[in-house]
């Protein structure tokens, strides 16, 4: 049984899941999925190719699925994906993939008031883009990462999972996963030691992340000659892999020390 | 007498005083109450718990007393108060508080611009500014008469100290004492706020007063302890040198 106020347009062909509120004036267009449970906060657009999980709560004047601002887009079919469980706050805005792409919001992800999330993005799962962050397209943000308040971040980034970063600063290269970022231009600031704490990374596998952090982040060694110390000297370590593959994916280069 | 458009939803367990306006498409909750000759704008959202004084002009798209974005918050009941005289711009928004201090007060005159953030638990105290942009994260405390420029970031649990001025573009990310000019690449002192004092009536006696205290502390070398005994030694009964120093002993995350 859903509740949906008398002022909202929802269209008939949406296809609305059980015990959704829907508040006053929303509109939600035709090609539009919303999971059970979920909230709708007022003034709320939700528009085609938009699929909510369930228990998704979107808040005052959210834009969900909007048209990308992408000159080449041209009305083709494209998604935005919303898990379970997330969080929208008030005026931020989500938008739809490019071509045949998709715009991906994992399971309880928390955007806070006036982020933006760009075409083809990907936010992995607990996810949290604090307020007035301004993602541009195909930026990669891995699970567990938190993004501090009123950062700008350069498209086809990638932040690793469990990172920081530090409020206010710029984002315009890839920030390794565990690590804490901040500085202008960005830089490593060292390990996220709180974040890993409170999510039970035990002390041994710190310290396995911290030496191999401290290879790539030696200051006698390029990121080529890094990778070669990492395999060489520390293939035992179970982090190695991680950090040398997410090295070799990335785009625009890692943050310097 | 009110005057609310039809197309306006007002709960009718909203308290609004007299001659109070609502827009068009503008939503009030229950557990409301606003003030008289306040005015509501188009498509603003006065959320349940919200309490707001007498002449009141929130315009286009605000967000008033929403639910924090703290994870901890569980529902709890809490409260967001304004005092009297605010203005608030477009898609400004507010939250209410958490279970932390259970609510989030701005005082009498606020005057905060469009896109401003106030987060939870914050307490905005009378006639400060803020400008566009602006985000203020949780637990933050700004004084009276404080005026933060535009685009700036203030850091959870900071304190900006009475008639300050922060400039715009900054991130704050300790707290701010009276009566400065913060400013410069990482914010740091920046003399005093001149301008801002003389235009509140200081004299320029107490303006040199303030600009001896703010040399024991940024213009000589001193730390900040010998800076604090050298103020009270040289100003002992003085109620600026008092309270800049009980500012500086009441600080969480240090002075700039």
């Amino acid at each position: 049984m859903n509740n949906i106020h008398s002022t909202a347009i929802v269209s008939k062909k949406a296809k609305l899941g059980d015990n959704i509120e829907i508040a006053p004036f929303v509109i939600i267009n035709d090609d539009v999925e919303i999971g059970d449970n979920c909230f709708i906060g007022p003034y709320v657009t939700i528009n085609d190719g938009a699929r909510l999980g369930n228990g998704v709560n979107l808040y005052q004047g959210a834009s969900i699925s909007h048209i990308p601002q992408h000159k080449k887009y041209a009305n083709e079919p494209t998604l935005c994906i919303i898990g379970d469980n997330s969080i929208v706050h008030e005026f931020a805005s989500v938008h739809r993939g490019t071509e045949s792409g998709k715009t991906v919001l994992g399971k309880s992800v928390l955007l806070m008031a006036y982020a933006h999330i760009a075409h083809d993005c990907r936010l992995g799962d607990h996810v949290i883009i604090s307020n007035a962050c301004q993602l541009a397209g195909y930026t990669e943000v891995e699970e567990w990462a938190i993004v501090g308040g009123c950062i700008p971040i350069h498209q086809f980034t990638r932040i690793g999972r469990h990172s920081i970063i530090g409020d206010g600063y710029k984002v315009g290269r890839d920030v390794l996963p565990y690590t804490l970022a901040a500085g202008e231009p960005l830089g490593y600031y060292g390990l996220n030691k709180v974040g890993l704490k409170r999510r039970n990374f035990t002390e041994e596998q710190i310290q396995e992340i911290k030496q191999v952090l401290s290879v790539i982040y030696d200051p006698n060694l390029n990121v080529t000659q890094a990778k070669e110390k990492l395999v060489n000297e520390y293939a035992n370590n179970p982090f190695t892999n991680e950090f040398i593959e997410f090295i070799n994916k990335s785009k625009r280069g890692i943050i310097t020390r | 007498m009110v005057n609310i458009h039809p197309t306006a939803i007002v709960s009718p367990k909203a308290v609004l005083g007299e001659n109070v306006t609502v827009s068009p498409y503008a939503i009030i909750h229950e557990n409301t109450i606003i003030g008289d000759n306040s005015f509501i704008g188009p498509k603003t959202a006065i959320y349940p718990y919200t309490t707001i004084g007498n002449n009141a002009k929130i315009y286009h798209s605000a967000s008033i007393g929403h639910t924090p974005q703290d994870l901890k918050f569980n529902n709890e009941i809490t409260s967001c108060k304004i005092g009297n005289n605010c203005t608030i711009y477009e898609y400004a928004t507010i939250h209410r508080g958490t279970a932390a201090s259970g609510e989030t007060i701005i005082g009498d005159d606020a005057f905060l611009m469009a896109y401003s953030h106030i987060a939870h638990d914050c307490i905005i105290k009378d006639r400060v500014t803020i400008a566009n942009w602006t985000q203020i994260a949780g637990h933050v405390t700004i004084e009276n008469n404080a005026v933060i420029g535009g685009m700036v970031k203030i850091r959870q649990f900071s304190r900006i100290g009475k008639f300050c001025m922060v400039q715009g573009g900054r991130s704050v990310a300790k707290d701010v004492p009276h009566y400065i000019l913060a400013g410069e690449k990482n914010l740091q002192f920046g003399g005093l706020n001149k301008v801002g004092l003389r235009r509140n009536g200081f004299s320029e006696e107490q303006l040199n007063v303030l600009r001896q205290i703010y040399t024991f502390l940024y213009g000589s070398n001193l730390n900040v302890t010998q800076a604090k005994e050298k103020i009270l030694l040289e100003f002992p009964d003085d109620p600026f040198a008092n309270e800049i120093v009980d500012f500086i002993n009441q600080s969480k995350v240090g002075i700039i």
